[in-house]
């Protein structure tokens, strides 16, 4: 139970970079945007905001004594835009002044005169022009040219999916505080406070160990964090170093909105091919993914998207082709499963397909195809621990799938109006950075002279436990209570070159380099302790329960007398470790590898109740069979889980991020945007962990828990189908996510 | 912007007098500003002649938070969202949208649940202001914010005071409310996090106490 910063919520102590109180004499920054989304700037006069009240500066890409250029895998964006901008929200320069409101008021002054050019929003479009972020990049395995010959029955269509936008409650910022000798101390709300420092770095043309940053935690992150908290932070430093004075810059929500990028949305083409016993033998698929104005992490998604092209299923022979297309909206970035959700909802919409036209269940399709122990996924790796048959059937068997299957159907005979729908959908999502140098992560352990331990890690606290697994882990690596153990925030200067909290990662690679620096101090602990007077080597003494015990009885010695005679012989009480994923490769020309270090499996049946006559729907339950490995703590991964569950049955049913042809953002607040509030969450969440399953690779035999579930929510996509299907059983429906209310009515009738 | 330090003090209660010591000595210029609703509410308190204005820049008044008295400087145009987390330094208060639609910034006035961002300051004079920080006495959790940690109904926590606020007004008003009741007091209140059936569980369960 992690009590200790649960109490701090629920008092109102816990501090979020807003909150955190600032030196007297801070200024207020205010970014000024681009109001059009492709353009030449012809002249901007910034004179009218700088004579405005309470101004202390307006910067822009003139003031920057570095490199102006923030961007991270590629280096293709600006921190501010200088001859052209690129999307609606670009920052083109920051305006700082003694209050937000003066800030604020002077941003608004700003002249900038632009030759409009032509905005590209729809990927397609940007594909046949040939706007692209890189290269077209293809994952294939077997051949699917010679495949389709031996194919019974093949399927081809088109499968939409929208973009989410991330709506973290804490909105992005920053806080720069300017220290001597031209230091600058940040408190940013990022996953990734490497990447700020690095890119501080950079455009403030100074080396990193002049750049502190410092994470406590975050209000949400969910990957909009990752890479879109760095510009943000970057602005508050570059006016701090300028001006000498701290600076903070906290963006509105409408800004928010606006300048940053969400989950990216797709536009895909499937060919699927099946054998007389059902069997798929052929899949090729072709992603157009709508990258935004610039890369960021689009490459990286792309990617993922690939490797998750088969989701839980085998196929022998893959073709999977993305294509990050460039076009003038916000710089889509990482979102809770990083382009696998996208992958993943377009091969589930292929089976949906093949069923429909076969007039079967898709679960019949489903079933047959699971992947098995050694079978080889079309990215090299083998499936290995492969738990995809033992949830499915633990769900069938658990939930009574057959039962509620024939209570729907049921239902949806004594029933005109309201329909049910069912579904099952199945996960495998791999676990593991799939830039593999990125897997690593550093501890650092101190052990205080009265007992108390102190853990800093690279991992970053935004809601989904991680300090409290660190915690335990610590605890039990030491035997001691765990209110001895305090995990530190995040800081470059205790822990440097960290990976972004992501990937699901954060538990495994902190955790596993806190086990390790754990274990040192415990070993030198061990090895004092046998040396004292009436312990002897002979007999190993170990730390058990906070105390010392040897040949397995009680010594009396307690934690806190050996740590200070440890301290008083002069032991090294302290411990830097790093961990680094064993056995992890992936060759970048042929695709192929072991990127993942393990895969997590689940299933979830989910049941919907669908309003004919209005278009709208609930989801009724849904229950699900999750493979935590031997989970590190059954509460936090059970919020994980239905968190997850809540955020991907939003992304493909009410939440839909809408742009004009002009590029601008139209659901651009919450009124016009919805996401799940508490009567669309599901009724009835069922969380049972799949027993049995361990994993090598994860602290204390645990498995990432962070994005798997996210794509259970497909499944209430695809349950909602199967209600509209009940209503009308001969009519054909597209797929095109999110299936809005509104969608679902139009979609029912021909006629409205 | 965090100027006008704070005055806290135990006296209970607000009286007209302390409230006209602090108000008044300001106006000065002729700008000033009609708050409709204020001006109604403070002249209904008997706590502003009839004939006075609130000026544009603002003019010292009592605030009544947490069962504490606050003399703070506060303009017309503020909202009471910015007046706790900037001038009272009462930063459990949260601002998610600033529109008033994700319920982080909910506070109790008189026992009703109000997003404070959308409310101004000046309308809460002379009312009981209950924020996140007021909720626990004596060191103690109140029910709700244990069932919230025992429930694990929280995850980044961002939403929390404001989701406890909800709940603490539905728990206040309806001392056996049933599920409906509870969603539609929680629905002003979003958690990105997704933790509602968690919330759902907590409420019901402090309800019974």
């Amino acid at each position: 139970m992690r009590k200790n910063d649960l109490e701090k919520h629920v008092t109102g102590e816990s501090l979020f970079a807003d909150d955190i109180n600032t030196p007297e004499g801070t200024l207020y920054a205010v970014v000024f945007d681009s109001p059009i989304a492709h353009a030449r700037i012809v002249n901007l006069d910034i004179s009218p905001a700088m004579i405005s009240r309470g101004v202390a500066a307006v910067l822009t890409a003139d003031d920057i004594p570095g490199v102006n250029q923030v961007g991270g895998i590629i280096p293709d964006e600006s921190l501010f835009a200088e001859k052209e901008t690129h999307f609606i929200g670009e920052p083109i320069a920051l305006v700082i002044a003694d209050t937000y409101l003066n800030a604020a008021i002077a941003a608004k002054k700003i002249k900038a005169g632009f030759e409009k050019l032509e905005i590209i929003t729809d990927p397609r479009e940007a594909f046949i022009k040939g706007k692209l972020i890189m290269p077209p990049r293809t994952f294939s395995r077997g051949s699917t040219d010679a495949a389709w010959r031996e194919c019974r029955y093949i399927f081809e269509g088109k499968v939409d999916s929208g973009g989410q936008e991330h709506l973290y409650l804490e909105t992005q910022g920053a806080i720069a505080i300017p220290g001597e000798g031209g230091r600058i101390r940040l408190i940013s709300s990022t996953q990734s406070p490497t990447s700020v420092q690095k890119t501080v770095a950079r455009v403030l043309d100074i080396p990193m160990n002049f750049v502190e940053v410092d994470v406590l935690r975050l209000g949400g992150g969910f990957g909009g964090k990752e890479d879109q908290a760095t510009h943000w932070a970057v602005m508050a430093a570059l006016a701090a170093y300028k001006l000498k004075k701290p600076v903070k810059l906290i963006l509105s929500r409408i800004d928010d909105l606006r300048m940053t990028g969400k989950r990216h949305p797709y536009s895909s083409d499937f060919k699927i091919g099946l054998d007389d016993n059902l069997m798929m033998i052929a899949y090729e698929a072709v992603y157009y993914q709508n990258a935004g104005a610039v890369a960021d992490l689009s490459p990286a998604i792309l990617d993922r998207t690939l490797f998750h092209a088969t989701n839980s299923y085998f196929i022998p022979n893959v073709k999977a082709t993305g294509i990050s297309c460039r076009t003038n909206l916000p710089p889509n970035t990482a979102f809770r499963g990083f382009g696998g959700p996208q992958g993943k909802f377009v091969i589930e919409a292929a089976i949906y397909k093949a069923a429909e036209e076969l007039g079967i269940e898709p679960s019949v399709i489903q079933r047959k195809n699971l992947l098995k122990e050694g079978d080889i996924f079309h990215y090299g790796q083998a499936a290995k621990n492969c738990q995809a048959i033992n949830c499915w059937n633990d769900a069938e068997q658990k939930f009574n799938y057959n039962e509620l299957k024939a209570e729907a159907a049921e239902f949806n005979r004594n029933s005109t109006l309201i329909k049910k729908g069912i579904s099952v959908m199945p996960i495998c999502f791999g676990i593991s950075f799939t830039n593999t140098f990125l897997n690593q992560a550093g501890a650092l352990v101190h052990v205080y002279m009265d007992g108390s331990v102190g853990v800093s890690t690279a991992a970053v606290e935004m809601g989904q436990g991680v300090n409290e697994k660190i915690k335990t882990v610590v605890s039990q690596t030491f035997s001691i209570n765990r209110d001895k153990v305090r995990v530190e925030s995040t800081n470059t200067t205790r822990i440097a070159n960290t990976s972004a909290t992501a990937a699901s990662s954060g538990a495994d690679l902190n955790g596993n380099a806190a086990i390790i620096a754990a274990q040192n101090i415990r070993q030198r602990l061990l090895d004092f302790a046998s040396g004292l007077p009436g312990y002897s080597s002979a007999v190993k003494p170990e730390i058990r329960d906070g105390e010392v015990f040897l040949g397995g009885e009680k010594t009396g010695l307690l934690w806190e007398d050996l740590i200070l005679k440890a301290y008083q012989s002069r032991i090294n009480l302290s411990s830097h470790a790093l961990y680094a994923t064993p056995g992890l490769h992936f060759d970048k020309e042929t695709n192929t590898g072991n990127p993942f270090a393990y895969h997590v499996y689940g299933a979830a049946i989910t049941t919907v109740s669908l309003d004919c006559l209005r278009g709208i729907y609930s989801i009724d339950s849904v229950r699900i069979v999750h493979d935590s490995g031997k989970s590190l703590d059954e509460l936090i991964d059970r919020g994980q889980i239905e968190g997850a569950l809540t955020q991907g049955i939003g992304w493909l049913t009410l939440e839909e991020v809408v742009h004009s042809p002009e590029g601008r953002l139209l659901s651009n607040s919450l009124s016009t945007y919805k996401v799940p509030d508490i009567y669309s969450a599901p009724k009835e969440i069922q969380v049972i962990f799949l027993e049995g399953s361990e994993n090598d690779f994860g602290p204390l035999r645990s498995k990432a828990v962070g994005e798997p579930p996210l794509m259970y929510g497909i499944g209430a996509y695809f349950a909602i189908m199967n209600a509209m299907k009940a209503f009308r059983p001969g009519k054909v429906f597209g797929i095109d996510a999110p299936l809005t209310p509104e969608k679902v009515l139009t979609a029912l009738y021909d006629k409205i | 912007m965090k100027k006008d330090k704070p005055d806290p003090n135990s006296v209970k209660g607000i009286s007209r007098r302390n409230f006209l010591k602090g108000f008044g000595i300001t106006t000065v210029g002729a700008a000033v500003f009609e708050s409709g609703q204020a001006t109604k509410n403070l002249k209904a308190a008997g706590l502003l002649n009839v004939s006075d204005s609130i000026p544009i820049e603002g003019a010292k008044m009592i605030l009544y938070v947490n069962s504490k008295e606050y003399s703070v400087h506060i303009k017309p145009k503020e909202t009471l969202a910015e007046v706790l987390r900037e001038k009272l330094e009462l930063t459990g208060t949260k601002t998610g949208c600033e529109r008033g639609s994700c319920g982080a910034c909910t506070v109790l006035i008189d026992d009703n649940p109000v997003n404070s961002c959308m409310f101004l300051a000046v309308d809460a004079v002379g009312k009981q202001i209950t924020t996140i920080e007021g909720v626990a006495s004596d060191e103690n959790l109140h029910i709700l914010q244990n069932e919230f940690i025992e429930n694990d109904a929280l995850q980044c926590g961002f939403c929390t005071p404001g989701m406890i606020m909800s709940s603490l007004a539905i728990i206040k008003k309806n001392p056996a409310p049933d599920d409906e009741y509870i969603r539609k007091n929680l629905s002003g209140n979003l958690c990105r996090c997704g933790t509602y059936p968690k919330v759902f569980q907590a409420v019901i369960k402090a309800a019974k106490g």
